[in-house]
């Protein structure tokens, strides 16, 4: 199986990219950026889950790599967002 | 996937086809998977119960933690380039690759030093508050995991310096890389839940 690399260097400007746009929403939030904060904070973290999953798919080779991979990294997530749903559920959070 | 790639994944026949190294690996970043979730949750669960936080007492530098994931961002960069270039035989290129994402997580460590030092000069410590102990649990134990990689990069940049045993032991440098952009994963979310939100 003989495929070419992914271009590295563009991923990495897009990631970068994407840190900046998020670094920017920060800034210009509550100063005239027409969106409730927690559609703000729900961007920002969108944008975290876009570059994570670029850094797991292109730079940790999971989208060329085995199924089996995908599941073992998977399986985590799985249990942290059953954790998450735990927590914002508790009464000790309020959104 | 290059060749070298596949003849590396085929070298040494598993049950399920994925070499060893490579399943323990991903099987113990499963693990800080769950560790640092442990502590974000526990960082959640604080951060809304309180709609005041971190209130003025709670300032980050935004540029410098900005400037700190451009670096680390940009040490993801040149560890994956350092593969692509071990794999298609480059040995000095990828040598200079592992090197320079070696000094790019030094400078991380450094400027979260000089972030660390300016908190101390205010008299800003963990005990300070509940916000403070967090910031300084979650990047203490992220800092900790860079420097945790520096290492091991520097031992595998130390194996690289033999062409002929680096033959056998090419794969430890993927090994290294997997480590490296799961403690680069870890900042892009420990970023802006500390410095932005």
């Amino acid at each position: 199986m003989d495929r070419p690399h992914p271009n590295y260097l563009l991923i990495g400007i897009w990631l970068a990219g994407l840190m900046l746009l998020g670094v920017l929403l920060s800034e210009v939030s509550g100063h005239g950026l027409p969106l409730p904060r927690w559609g703000t904070v729900a961007l920002i973290l969108a944008l975290s889950t876009i570059k994570a999953t670029l850094i797991a798919l292109y730079y940790m080779h999971l989208k060329m790599d085995r199924r089996l991979l995908a599941f073992v990294a998977l399986a985590p997530l799985l249990l942290v967002s059953l954790a998450l749903c735990v927590i914002f559920s508790s009464r000790f959070v309020h959104l | 996937m290059s060749s070298a790639h596949a003849v590396s994944s085929t070298a040494f026949p598993t049950a399920t086809g994925i070499p060893n190294g490579k399943l323990g690996m991903w099987l113990f970043l499963a693990s800080e998977v769950m560790f640092f979730s442990g502590l974000l949750g526990a960082y959640i669960v604080l951060r809304t119960s309180n709609p005041s936080w971190p209130g003025h007492e709670g300032h980050l530098n935004v540029l410098m933690g900005t400037i700190n994931t451009l670096v680390l961002i940009t040490s993801s960069v040149t560890i994956v380039l350092s593969l692509a270039a071990s794999q298609r035989g480059a040995l000095s290129v990828a040598r200079a690759w592992l090197l320079a994402t070696n000094l790019l997580g030094l400078s991380f460590l450094t400027i979260k030093g000089v972030e660390y030092s300016a908190k101390f000069a205010h008299h800003i410590l963990p005990s300070t508050n509940i916000f403070w102990s967090c910031y300084f649990t979650l990047t203490g134990f992220h800092g900790l995991h860079v420097l945790g990689g520096i290492v091991f990069n520097f031992i595998v940049l130390g194996r690289m310096g033999n062409p002929t045993r680096w033959s056998v032991q090419a794969h430890r440098l993927e090994l290294a890389g997997l480590y490296w952009h799961f403690v680069d994963i870890v900042w892009i979310f420990l970023f802006p839940l500390l410095y932005l939100i």
